[in-house]
């Protein structure tokens, strides 16, 4: 049975998956046939099957997911802005997947964690970890189109963004992770 | 080239509300029930007439006025070095 705390934190990758799909979904439907639009496809696919396996996950330890109003997407829009074009929204999200990678990496460790947890973890580590490799060549793909200074300096942006929204908004993160480990 | 009528009618159309509620002092953010569509709508947007924005133009971009002199602008801009 899950405690407060890790149904909870399960919640809420759960919501931050779904806000991810709707969001690349939507993207992925308006954009002009590429090479971008083929990958945000899968990763829009991606996104909405994490969704689905962390409420089966949930579902089968006995729990429901809480209903969260919030997710990581918006503690990254509150901290850097709104994206205004699509490697703005590449770089952001960059830097964001590998904070979700991080994330999920240091749950994984907890020496408690029940075996259904830490399979859906790493299952869904796999894809972050191809999101971020396609991400960082489709932004390679886009410096003749932005420049690499200015795509470089964006990344540098977000980054500064992350650490803000890593010490403020994700310390209940690290409070819920703490009291696992206890 | 367009105009900012041509911008309102793609924002009425993207947004399936009637040009009407598109007053220029209209703020974007009640215009959408979320964030994340506002971004998808500046990249249509941006695709339709050819612009091309960075965060730091849409800084102070609140309104559907601000928006549309912005993108007409900008159209205007890259007609000229055409």
């Amino acid at each position: 049975m899950l405690d407060e705390n890790e149904l909870w934190l399960l919640s809420f990758y759960r919501s931050s998956e779904i806000s991810g799909s709707l969001f690349f979904g939507r993207l992925a439907r308006s954009m002009k046939p590429s090479a971008i639009q083929a990958d945000m496809t899968k990763h829009f696919s991606d996104e909405a099957q994490h969704a689905w396996f962390w409420t089966s996950c949930i579902d089968s330890l006995g729990a429901k997911p809480i209903k969260l109003s919030s997710a990581y997407q918006d503690q990254y829009l509150t901290a850097a802005g709104a994206p205004s074009n699509m490697m703005e929204i590449l770089a952001i999200t960059q830097i964001f997947e590998k904070r979700v990678v991080n994330q999920y990496a240091r749950h994984s460790q907890i020496p408690t964690i029940h075996p259904t947890v830490r399979e859906t973890l790493s299952r869904i580590m796999v894809d972050e970890k191809w999101h971020i490799q396609w991400i960082h060549e489709a932004l390679q793909a886009m410096e003749p189109q932005y420049g690499k200074d200015l795509i470089t300096q964006t990344l540098k942006r977000f980054w500064e963004a992350d650490r803000e929204v890593y010490l403020k908004t994700t310390q209940e993160h690290e409070q819920r992770l703490t009291h696992l480990v206890r | 080239m367009f105009d900012k009528d041509a911008v309102k009618e793609k924002i009425a159309s993207f947004l399936k509300q009637p040009i009407s509620r598109l007053q220029d002092d209209a703020l974007l953010t009640n215009l959408v029930v979320e964030s994340f569509i506002l971004v998808e709508m500046i990249i249509e947007l941006q695709d339709d007439f050819g612009v091309q924005l960075v965060q730091e133009d849409m800084r102070d971009v609140k309104t559907v006025g601000q928006l549309t002199e912005l993108l007409v602008s900008r159209g205007k801009a890259a007609a000229s070095h055409a």
